[in-house]
């Protein structure tokens, strides 16, 4: 089987802190999307799409990676020893290893991604619905304190300070050091950016298109049209920034 | 004049169908049933969509899509109560 019949593959990266997986579609030479998933709930809650996206790419003749993050995914890392200094590490080790394939290559981040490819080299950043970490970090706390009153159990966020236990935030447990560190983080900025969003989304972007937010459906869907889509405008952006 | 009363009264207008149609996306409930809510229309309790994760959902998506910051000291039992109070609460922080 030569490399460019390969579909889909596992493949794993090594960065300082250990071994994560990360999956491999398509052509591993030439331009290769690394791709940066949203965090946390939202993961889960786009994964269909990302991969049906992944996929459509391929279809452009473009190949792609998406990185699970120490703590995220397949980890054996814990979700409250996440760090996002070791998710900007990791990421960029990861992008060092498409790199080593013979990749050229491109990013891709989804919502809380674009806060985690700052560290990666790459040929351009295409952002999908970035967010700034802080709207994160509310999110989080919002859940958690509906469900807390709804329990009628006391919870108070200003309480939640480094050096402090984990807290559990819509399912997982996270360190106080990972939301301190999301508070003040917000989406790589660095050219050559390209930004999409939904055309219900009030911040600005190069380019808007009319879809649903999967990322806020409690019940996991996907949307290939949407994936389809997106993989055009990633390819066509891929191609400006030198293919 | 604030601006709330020169965008009258297509802001209200405005900002009633965003909230329409973020119950409709966050919550997966259809364009008939979202379309049928009225000011009366109890919401928090009498959804079955609407538990307390959907609940920062439709608050953090009404953010997005109005470019605005709710503070959550500001939401009480009584911001989700129906839907003519939810979008009356959107209003008040969109359009003053």
């Amino acid at each position: 089987m030569s490399v460019s019949d390969r579909a889909f593959s596992i493949e794993h990266y090594q960065w300082s802190g250990g071994r994560e997986a990360m999956l491999r579609f398509g052509l591993t030479t030439g331009a290769v999307v690394l791709l940066a998933m949203p965090l946390f709930e939202e993961a889960n809650r786009t994964r269909a799409l990302i991969v049906t996206m992944l996929r459509a790419l391929a279809e452009h003749g473009i190949g792609a990676a998406l990185p699970d993050l120490p703590g995220t995914g397949e980890s054996l890392v814990p979700t409250e020893a996440a760090r996002l200094e070791d998710w900007r590490a990791a990421f960029a080790a990861a992008e060092e290893q498409v790199t080593r394939g013979g990749g050229r290559v491109h990013i891709a981040s989804l919502r809380g991604g674009a806060l985690v490819d700052t560290r990666a080299n790459c040929a351009g950043r295409w952002h999908f619905a970035p967010v700034a970490g802080a709207a994160l970090v509310r999110d989080l706390m919002r859940a958690r304190q509906a469900s807390a009153r709804e329990a009628g159990e006391p919870f108070d966020p200003a309480a939640i300070a480094p050096g402090g236990p984990p807290v559990e935030l819509a399912g997982n447990l996270l360190a106080p050091e990972l939301i301190d560190e999301l508070k003040g983080a917000v989406p790589t900025a660095a050219a050559p950016l390209r930004t999409v969003r939904l055309l219900t989304e009030a911040a600005a972007a190069d380019h808007k298109i009319a879809a649903r937010p999967l990322w806020r459906r409690a019940e996991p869907e996907n949307n290939p049209a949407l994936a389809r889509e997106l993989a055009a405008d990633l390819a066509a952006w891929v191609k400006t920034c030198g293919g | 004049m604030t601006l709330g009363e020169i965008l009258l009264p297509e802001g209200h207008a405005e900002v009633e169908a965003t909230v329409r149609a973020v119950l409709r996306d966050v919550l997966g409930i259809s364009d008939e049933r979202v379309a049928a809510f009225d000011d009366d229309t109890p919401l928090f309790g009498a959804l079955p969509e609407l538990d307390s994760m959907a609940v920062a959902g439709v608050l953090t998506e009404i953010e997005d899509r109005l470019g605005i910051t709710i503070d959550d000291d500001d939401v009480d039992g009584e911001t989700l109560e129906s839907f003519g109070a939810l979008v009356r609460f959107a209003q008040d922080k969109a359009l003053t």
